[in-house]
């Protein structure tokens, strides 16, 4: 590899500050993308990751401050300069359009013409080059729509490289690939930046940090806490960084004894992608959900909800035999799901903490058929304490950050004493703090003795929370791990098919 | 090979928007069949040109309607400018512009209204349903103050080339669509298509989502303006309100075509599809003798049918 990083910045933001409605979020921050040099960029939600990415493309303009290309500052740049200039992103948010096919949307904005039409030839053309590398192997003419949200994303990373970035801005790139895809992108990085493009790279998963970056800046309440080499740091020290203090152990201990009552015991369940699965959980266990992403863990949950049509040999969920017909049958079960997206399915975005945190329990808490202000302010402001939600419960929900939303997302259930809580990736996209306080709910919730059944895309969060973990693989149970059996490499393994022991659990009965 | 493997991609992308829409074509066409075993005139010459004449109108309609629900919006003006196209084409063609210079004032009308229409809602980010609804008013206004009441002038000899017994109608219907489809394929036409879809997207791809704003009301306000020059031509001469069923019926068609709400869903074929089978059903139901008020009832029973069967024929396959 040739060693580019004593060149010159290609993109950097000089002392730069943006604010939004007067609460500022980047305060004189600076940033210096060289090429060759896979640059990570760390913070907890809302430390102002989100906003550097925008100015750094063009999308927003710093109030101060300046972003420079190539050493040379650049007055008012706009995507489209960004774009000229070499610079691509790709957003956590997808920008692809459904309908259009694979090659019109790695194309879209940069179509190659030929008499003012778009030439497909040299589309199809350039567009094979960078799915070969990304490996992408549908055809190109399918609707993106058609694909799982893993494969967009690599259409997305697909879309950036068409363009020949000599910088690259990836922003949370793998929070919805499989371990394999993750796979392929990182080497997809590694030749990048070997070509000498210069890599931005924000991710809340610390080891793809370590094995992919060379490079790391730390940002905390819109300053920057450090901007040195990653070399000689680990994650405990990269945490150090981000927290700025000692953070303990991210994950609390295990329980121990013995788990109680059976709570959840299903025999031949199908929903969705899901087929014969068996799956049993009793009160006190946290049992995991594992697999590559789409594999029939949202189903399974959504199934037990009976949010999707499901069926089952033979079904019994806190002493009630038989699966619930529907939502509300599952709620009055005492079982509550909490889906992975918040945003559009867990809350009501532009109503308050206190209404969304309310919505499940307004009928358990009228009086006379009237609502009981005194009782619902009461329960809100318990709910608020006992979580550890920050903020005014008068705001809407939609000015919250990440974390915080996850929270009310999960708080507004408790009012109802579940005994089972059904998660879908409660950490995605949020930071390592409120992770932590996540984990040490779950945890208590157990301990009272409900029963957590958990999916989650991070694996060491199923290898540390975890009671027993069910990996899934197209919708079969493909492995049950539980106590030191559980680990990374098991459930990985497993995710992918590779045979292994699989320890004291059992097989799935097909 | 450049040839080779262009057709190629773009012959794939094309057969796989057909393949959704062979349900449609299949209605369309089991419609067709009907009414020439039921009217078998369609057959000539004649009544073909007749047929196409009834639906032409309405095609261009719901092409200016189509247009802009697949750039996620939507107009209620539809009906406006149409009268106000027939109005200007009877006011002008027989002053001194003559022929062409009334066509030229319907299009730069057609054009003129719907780019300012459409800066209105780009710029100002406003709600197209909203600023397409005042546009409405002052639209039929403008029409109302240039002939308060039907009348003007359009010549015979264009009135027999557009409307006689001759198909030239339908050749230019098929004319219009060959250069949708060259629209379609510059970068400018398919950001259509991808603006509606994922505007903030198409955005940070480097779309000038709101060019390509602008640049959809304008040419759909030019289909529209020309609809009403050819409703003029149709009857010889202006009226201030003929257009006002065009409005609901170009949204009707559209969603007869399986063009969505949301934005970027359907194809323009497939409008055109719908508002082909609109026509065709108006027509049955008209020569079977349907009283008007069960015509309409029909026509509403068979468009939330056209949504709901393909909903929920989406929903069987799923659970399959």
């Amino acid at each position: 590899m040739i060693d580019m990083t004593d060149a010159g910045p290609l993109l950097e933001a000089r002392r730069v500050f943006k604010g939004f409605f007067g609460n500022p979020v980047l305060k004189g921050v600076d940033i210096a993308l060289r090429p060759g040099r896979v640059h990570a960029v760390l913070g907890e939600n809302g430390a102002g990751k989100s906003t550097l990415i925008n100015l750094l493309s063009g999308a927003l303009a710093p109030d101060e401050g300046l972003i420079a290309i190539d050493g040379r500052p650049v007055s008012r740049l706009s995507p489209a300069t960004a774009r000229a200039a070499g610079i691509a992103v790709v957003q956590q948010e997808l920008s692809l359009a459904g309908e259009l096919s694979i090659a019109e949307n790695i194309g879209l904005g940069a179509y190659p013409r030929r008499f003012g039409l778009i030439d497909y030839g040299a589309l199809a053309r350039g567009v094979r080059e960078v799915c070969d590398l990304v490996g992408l192997t549908e055809p190109l003419d399918m609707p993106v729509a058609d694909l799982a949200l893993g494969r967009r994303q690599m259409v997305e990373i697909a879309k950036a490289l068409f363009r020949k970035p000599r910088v690259l801005i990836l922003d949370e790139p793998t929070s919805s690939l499989s371990a394999h895809e993750a796979g392929v992108l990182g080497r997809v990085i590694a030749t990048l930046r070997d070509r000498g493009v210069a890599i931005l790279y924000i991710s809340h998963r610390l080891n793809e940090v370590q094995a992919l970056c060379s490079h790391v800046t730390v940002l905390k309440d819109g300053g920057v806490t450090a901007d040195r080499s990653l070399a000689g740091i680990d994650g405990e020290g990269l945490v150090r960084l981000m927290v700025g203090r000692e953070t303990g152990e991210l994950f609390p201990p295990r329980r121990q004894g013995q788990a109680g009552r059976m709570r959840l015991d299903v025999e031949g369940f199908s929903a969705g992608l899901v087929r014969h699965a068996r799956l049993v959980g009793r009160a006190g266990e946290i049992v995991g959900l594992g697999g590559l992403v789409g594999q029939g863990q949202e189903d399974l949950l959504l199934g037990l909800y009976g949010a999707i049509p499901a069926k089952a040999d033979r079904a019994e969920i806190d002493g009630r035999s038989g699966l619930p017909a529907n939502v509300a049958a599952a709620n009055a079960a005492g079982m509550v799901y909490v889906p992975a997206d918040r945003k559009h399915e867990g809350l009501v975005l532009p109503h308050s903490m206190a209404s969304n945190i309310l919505l499940p329990s307004l009928g358990r808490l009228a009086r006379g058929g009237l609502r009981d202000r005194r009782a619902e302010a009461g329960l809100v402001a318990d709910l608020a304490r006992q979580l550890m939600i920050k903020g005014d419960v008068a705001r809407p929900v939609q000015a919250l950050s990440g974390g915080n939303q996850q929270k009310v997302a999960l708080a507004k259930w408790l009012p109802l004493d579940p005994g089972v809580l059904l998660l879908n990736d409660p950490t995605r996209g949020v930071d390592i703090e409120t992770k932590r306080e996540i984990y040490l709910m779950l945890r208590r919730f157990a301990a009272e003795g409900r029963l957590v059944i958990l999916a989650s895309s991070d694996t060491p969060e199923l290898v540390n929370l975890c009671d027993r973990v069910l990996v899934l693989r197209e919708g079969q149970v493909a492995a049950e791990l539980s106590g030191p059996s559980i680990t990374e490499a098991a459930i990985v393994g497993a995710a992918m098919g590779v045979e292994q022991g699989t320890g004291p659990g059992r097989r799935a009965v097909q | 090979m450049t040839q080779a493997s262009s057709s190629r991609l773009y012959g794939a992308i094309q057969r796989r928007r057909n393949r959704g829409l062979v349900g449609l074509y299949l209605v369309v066409g089991a419609f067709l069949l009907l009414y020439a075993v039921l009217f078998p005139g369609i057959l000539t010459i004649g009544g073909f040109s007749k047929f196409t004449q009834n639906w032409f109108p309405l095609a261009l309609v719901t092409m200016a309607q189509a247009l802009l629900m697949l750039n996620g919006g939507i107009t209620l003006a539809i009906g406006p400018l149409v009268s106000l196209g027939a109005v200007i084409a009877a006011t002008t063609m027989g002053s001194a512009f003559g022929v062409p210079g009334g066509i030229l004032a319907v299009i730069a009308t057609g054009l003129g209204i719907g780019a300012a229409t459409g800066a209105i809602v780009a710029l100002l980010r406003l709600p197209a349903i909203i600023v397409t609804l005042a546009g409405s008013f002052i639209i039929t206004g403008v029409a109302l103050i240039l002939l308060p009441r039907p009348g003007g002038f359009v010549p015979g000899w264009l009135s027999t080339l557009l409307a006689g017994h001759t198909p030239v109608a339908f050749l230019l219907l098929l004319v219009i669509l060959a250069l949708w489809k060259i629209f379609l394929a510059t970068p400018l036409g398919l950001a259509i298509y991808a603006a509606g879809d994922n505007p903030v997207g198409a955005f940070r791809s480097g779309v000038p989502i709101e060019r390509v704003k602008i640049v959809s009301f304008a040419l759909s306000g030019v289909l529209a303006a020309l609809g009403g020059l050819f409703v003029a031509a149709q009857t010889g001469s202006g009226d201030p309100i003929i257009g006002a069923p065009f409005t609901l019926n170009s949204i009707a068609a559209a969603v007869l075509g399986g063009v969505g709400f949301l934005g970027g869903k359907g194809t323009m074929r497939g409008a055109v599809c719908g508002s082909l089978l609109l026509s065709v059903m108006i027509n049955v139901m008209f020569f079977l003798g349907f009283p008007p008020v069960a015509q309409y009832v029909a026509q509403g029973l068979i468009i939330v049918g056209a949504v709901a069967v393909p909903a929920r024929l989406a929903l069987w396959r799923a659970a399959r």
